[in-house]
């Protein structure tokens, strides 16, 4: 086993321990916490995956952005509905969650099913990609192919997702306006 | 084997200089504030005062460590913790000169902002672990600024990245000099590839950056939560916001994590702004001065001064500018800055598409 192979070994391991951890907890605020030391496995995973431009978007967005307004909502909702939350009958396995379970081991066989079929080292389109010397070595910057690709064969969907943001963005005003003015 | 030892000892090394930078900036602080009040500073321990420093440091040690009853404990125990690595974890992609930086990351920008949003998380992770209001209202008000001055500050480096086109900061800094690979231009008409000195540096190759600059500035005195965007810690309202239950080491750690971050955000305006560790001097005719004063120690003298420099200026308007209110602070940021930066950003792209 090559070191690459052990840290990858350490990030998963990493990364699924919190994401169960950030699913048991009963402590909110420390299972929010938890879903940092997450993300930043998975970031790990990214980079040892040689994508370093997605780990890092990974960090900003999700840690520097999704993760502390987590929090802010988290902090700043009161006291009782907090409570409401951590009184409720919180066992990992019972019958209650039984919908849950069967959902989640659907997704699992799908997942399973999806990683034995697909035949990951033999991928018909990395194949053809290396046969027609399309590939982007490691060394070199990655970033400019994005942005370049971004801008012209993904316009479309970049555009649909800007759209997308700016509609909850008005969405999020109008729900914080104040009623009785309007 | 040796390749990893070599990275821990660049490791320790970048620890070292942030505690030593700390001890200098703590006493820099002291004096200069002293002097700004019409005041003599410390004057009892040691010749000038010099010998206060560590005399604080040994205090910090010796005291007790208190944990609130009702703290999380786990919470408050890592906090200080994660409010450091966030800032130390930065300093890995900073050039010091020349071919010397711990790790040459062809995103080292984008690194160091994504990596400095963890001290956020820190904070917040302080003011709920104490579970002491003042605290979380520090947290809250600190994570409420950091987050809203990261949009201005982003779009000032986003004009500087338009201009450079790249976000690898040793490539940034290897075009402001002499040793730049394509042609330099001051204020867009004189070819100044081969004068260096000031004249190449971002802030005069393209004008509004010069604006950038000043927000990016102004923005990253916001983000490390100095006066007069010190709101988060204001001690007339809040006693100490987010570090309130902190003693001895644990405060020590804060405090460490403040100091380093300004250091860290005068680097990174050094290096996009002010010709990260080229010389200031150009060539003039004859007298290469730009030629002579370029090199491996050169770089990092240059880069040291000129980030020392920076945080004396964020000393200078600590004990100058009184603290401004939230609803000032937001203004400033959203109403002011956040334009002034997209226009920036605009220019930027007309600069590159045509002047440069």
């Amino acid at each position: 086993m090559n070191l690459a192979q052990i840290l990858f070994y350490i990030m998963a391991f990493v990364t699924l321990g919190s994401a169960l951890v950030v699913a048991i907890s009963k402590n909110l605020v420390r299972s929010i916490f938890m879903f940092f030391v997450t993300l930043f496995g998975l970031a790990g995973l990214y980079v040892l995956a040689v994508a370093d431009f997605v780990a890092v978007t990974q960090i900003v967005i999700y840690v520097g952005g999704i993760l502390v307004l987590i929090l802010f909502a988290f902090m700043l909702s009161g006291k009782q509905t907090l409570d409401a939350v951590a009184q409720q009958q919180n066992k990992f396995i019972s019958l209650g969650n039984l919908y849950a379970f069967i959902l989640a081991a659907l997704f699992l066989v799908v997942m399973v099913n999806v990683v034995f079929k697909a035949d990951v080292n033999a991928l018909p389109w990395v194949k053809t990609a290396k046969e027609t010397g399309n590939v982007i070595p490691v060394n070199q910057s990655g970033i400019n192919n994005i942005g370049i690709n971004l801008m012209t064969r993904y316009l479309l969907p970049f555009e649909a997702i800007s759209i997308l943001l700016m509609i909850a963005l008005v969405g999020a005003a109008h729900l914080s306006r104040k009623e009785g003015n309007a | 084997m040796n390749f990893y030892l070599t990275y821990f000892l660049v490791a320790f090394g970048l620890f070292a200089f942030v505690g030593l930078f700390t001890m200098l900036g703590v006493y820099a602080e002291r004096k200069v504030s002293a002097f700004i009040q019409n005041r003599l500073g410390p004057t009892e321990t040691g010749k000038f005062g010099w010998l206060q420093v560590p005399a604080d440091m040994l205090k910090m040690v010796q005291k007790e460590f208190i944990i609130p009853a009702a703290a999380d404990k786990i919470l408050f125990l890592l906090a200080p913790v994660i409010i450091f690595i966030g800032v130390y974890l930065g300093f890995a992609a900073l050039p010091w000169s020349a071919g010397v930086i711990p790790a040459d990351i062809n995103i080292g920008l984008y690194y160091i902002f994504a990596i400095i949003s963890i001290e956020t998380l820190g904070i917040l992770m302080a003011g709920w672990g104490s579970n002491n209001k003042y605290s979380i209202l520090g947290a809250m008000r600190s994570a409420a600024q950091i987050i809203s001055y990261e949009i201005p500050a982003g779009f000032a480096l986003i004009a500087v990245v338009m201009i450079a086109q790249t976000l690898s900061l040793q490539e940034i800094a290897m075009q402001q000099g002499v040793l730049a690979a394509e042609k330099v231009k001051f204020l867009g008409i004189w070819d100044v590839s081969h004068v260096g000195g000031i004249l190449s540096w971002n802030v005069f190759r393209a004008p509004h950056l010069l604006v950038a600059f000043v927000i990016y500035f102004i923005a990253s005195l916001a983000e490390s939560n100095r006066a007069p965007f010190d709101i988060p810690e204001a001690e007339s309202e809040l006693v100490a916001g987010f570090h309130t239950e902190f003693t001895g080491l644990q405060f020590a750690l804060v405090f460490l994590a403040e100091y380093s971050m300004m250091y860290l955000v005068s680097m990174v305006g050094v290096i996009l702004f002010l010709g990260a560790w080229n010389t200031p001097l150009p060539n003039i005719g004859p007298v290469a001065l730009a030629d002579w004063t370029t090199g491996t120690a050169w770089g990092i003298i240059w880069i040291l001064l000129k980030a020392l420099a920076l945080v004396g200026v964020q000393i200078w308007i600590r004990w100058t500018l009184p603290r401004v209110r939230v609803d000032q602070l937001m203004n400033l940021c959203w109403k002011i800055l956040t334009p002034l930066a997209f226009a920036c950003m605009l220019i930027s792209g007309v600069w590159r598409l045509w002047v440069m």
